[in-house]
């Protein structure tokens, strides 16, 4: 198994082709393309989780009704916190200067993610809004599990949360994930990611791993088996330990 | 009926203006006498099967009664349409929350809504399960909603042996859970020191309505709006200030006026004051047993006259208890040790989400009246 670790993501970009799209045709995208778009849909799922972590106490408010986190607010912040972490402007995608490369099928794809997200977002009001309830379990997992879920489902390009001994069923990693999450967790800390293909060279399989930040320990931490607010038994985890990947597939042609 | 200007009716193609136009064997001296004697006729027709609507409905049902029956109604449509208080009565409806799977509710009242999903799946036979579509409205609005006929039915640890007002046209199911009772939660020591105080002296039974009345005598008690509460409040006790709130968690947030107690469904508040609000506690008696004022079932609502419906209901409730699995459903959320997000994500029930915004508030609390009851 070849497995390519990269370990800066200026490296990538510079590996990075102009690709040829022929969508009328099918659909075909080379690697170079597909692994930086990959790159930059686990980083925008990532800004995401950030988004919805940096208003946790806001959305878990109990005396407060109307929280005024509506869907377009996500969307500045996420929008904010992208750039942030890409130098990526989306609000200006199309006018993206010639020093900062996005491959076309990131800038189909990158907006698909935020109006799926959106939707999310959406969707939750009902319980975001309710006055008398606190924790309402919108947190940065279930965002996750939902927008990556909504993307997935309207694109080629399959998004999902994963770790080993997952709480949801559904984010069980498959065999390839978990064994790259084995191998990950043996590494240091270290923002990059892992890109490789698979399926006789098919598809490509991009894994971002997510480490535990201070706000994530409340349910995650220690002490270990005891069980967090939304019932679980926590994990014992510690600042800077794996918490997890993002995974991108993408099929490189559909024939 | 619709009510043509000229411009347009000359407008329109020749074929139409045609059969606007006044049929030539009406014209004459005797057509406007003919004409308005069949007027005449046809109010006086109305007006006599407006009067027997409900005989003419009635004989319509005994020669089609196929056209009324509410389980083919669901059948047919391919989903239950069912109420759930959207102010939590936990453990039977918790609030709504999200999930990995996207908002869910649940609770036993929800586990009950899968066993009556499932057992109408398999008394429709359709090739797709009957999907239950779940309506979370204030609980004082479920009434309505059911009488309208925008529900086939509603459960929220609803009581069905108490008697009230604004309940004409519904009827209840056979219990799902006879162990209801009105009882009484406190922030106050020296509330719950009074009261025991007082049970204590009496020597007639815990609930008697003189031991009551002096326990509570110039407290400041707080009950849902609607609930049997209030019902069993404004009937029995007398000297005390009753607080009508919209929900429990409005009850708990009173600042003005302050909460000395809170009447509720023993069973919801048990829960919540081990759970959710611990630095409340159940009002006891010295054997230990929470103080009880009355004895309530819990049942799911119908319209009075889906009688097929209620039968389906009580033969489903009356399997479920045979078989064991009403006392396992009862445990599982009111003895277990376990957090409802987790049970939401994996069991929850998704809800139509459209209406929520306008009942979930969890509202205010307001004085009953001006005065000492």
């Amino acid at each position: 198994m070849k497995r390519v670790w990269c370990a800066a993501v200026v490296g990538i970009l510079a590996t990075f082709a102009i690709g040829a799209l022929a969508p009328s045709t099918g659909w075909a995208v080379d690697r170079a393309e597909a692994e930086e778009t990959a790159r930059l849909l686990a980083k925008l799922l990532k800004a995401g989780r950030l988004v919805i972590e940096q208003n946790q106490l806001l959305i878990d408010d109990q005396h407060k009704g109307e929280k005024g986190f509506t869907p377009e607010v996500f969307e500045r912040q996420l929008v904010q916190e992208f750039r942030q972490l890409t130098g990526i402007d989306l609000s200006k995608l199309h006018s993206t200067p010639a020093s900062i490369a996005v491959p076309s099928l990131a800038k189909e794809l990158l907006p698909a993610f935020v109006l799926a997200s959106k939707d999310v977002v959406r969707d939750a009001q009902v319980v975001i809004n309710q006055r008398g309830i606190g924790y309402k379990n919108f947190i940065p997992a279930t965002y996750g599990s939902q927008a990556a879920a909504r993307f997935s489902k309207q694109s080629h390009v399959r998004l999902k949360q994963t770790t080993l001994g997952p709480r949801n069923p559904k984010n069980e990693p498959d065999d390839y994930e978990a064994s790259v999450l084995k191998w990950l967790s043996g590494r240091p800390r270290a923002e990059a990611y892992v890109s490789e293909l698979t399926d006789h060279g098919q598809t490509l399989r991009v894994v971002m791993p997510i480490y535990y930040v201070p706000a994530c320990l409340t349910c995650h931490g220690e002490p270990k088996g005891d069980l967090d607010i939304s019932g679980y038994p926590k994990e014992g985890a510690h600042e800077g330990d794996l918490a997890g990947a993002i995974t991108v597939t993408t099929p490189l042609s559909l024939r | 009926m619709v009510d043509y200007d000229r411009d347009s009716v000359l407008s329109m193609p020749h074929t139409q203006r045609t059969t606007l136009a006044a049929p030539p064997h009406e014209t004459g001296t005797t057509a406007p006498l003919i004409r308005l004697l069949v007027e005449w006729a046809s109010l006086l027709l109305m007006a006599v099967m407006i009067q027997g609507c409900g005989l003419v409905v009635d004989a319509v049902q005994l020669v089609w009664p196929i056209a009324t029956n509410e389980l083919d109604a669901i059948c047919a449509r391919g989903q239950v349409r069912v109420g759930m208080a959207v102010e939590p009565f936990q453990p039977f409806v918790f609030p709504a929350i999200y999930t990995d799977e996207g908002l869910r509710v649940t609770g036993l009242d929800v586990e009950l809504v899968r066993e009556i999903t499932a057992a109408l799946s398999q008394r429709c036979s359709n090739t797709k399960p009957i999907v239950p579509t779940l309506h979370l409205i204030r609980f004082r609005n479920l009434f309505l909603e059911l009488t309208e006929g925008n529900l086939d039915l509603f459960v929220s640890s609803i009581s069905a042996n108490v008697p009230a007002p604004g309940r004409i046209g519904l009827a209840y199911s056979n219990p799902y859970f006879d162990a209801g009772g009105i009882g009484g939660i406190t922030a106050r020591p020296d509330v719950a020191e009074r009261i025991g105080a007082n049970i204590r002296r009496s020597s007639e039974s815990a609930a008697d309505g003189n031991t009551m009345t002096s326990a509570f005598s110039g407290l400041t008690v707080a009950v849902q709006e609607g609930t049997s509460a209030q019902f069993y409040a404004e009937a029995n006790l007398t000297g005390i200030n009753l607080v009508l709130c919209d929900s429990l968690p409005a009850a708990f947030e009173s600042q003005s006026p302050p909460i000395d107690l809170i009447l509720g469904k023993q069973p919801v508040l048990d829960y919540t004051v081990r759970r959710v609000r611990k630095d409340w506690r159940l009002l006891r008696l010295d054997s230990g047993k929470p103080l009880l004022l009355t004895h309530e079932q819990y049942a799911i609502v119908t319209d009075e006259e889906s009688y097929r419906l209620r039968r389906f209901l009580n033969d489903l409730l009356f399997r479920l208890d045979k078989s064991g699995r009403l006392t396992d459903m009862r445990q599982r959320w009111l003895e277990e040790n376990y957090a409802y997000p987790r049970r939401a994500a994996t069991e929850g029930l998704p809800f139509a989400a459209e209406k929520m915004p306008q009942h979930y508030d969890q509202g205010q609390c307001r004085l009953a009246d001006n005065r000492s009851r």
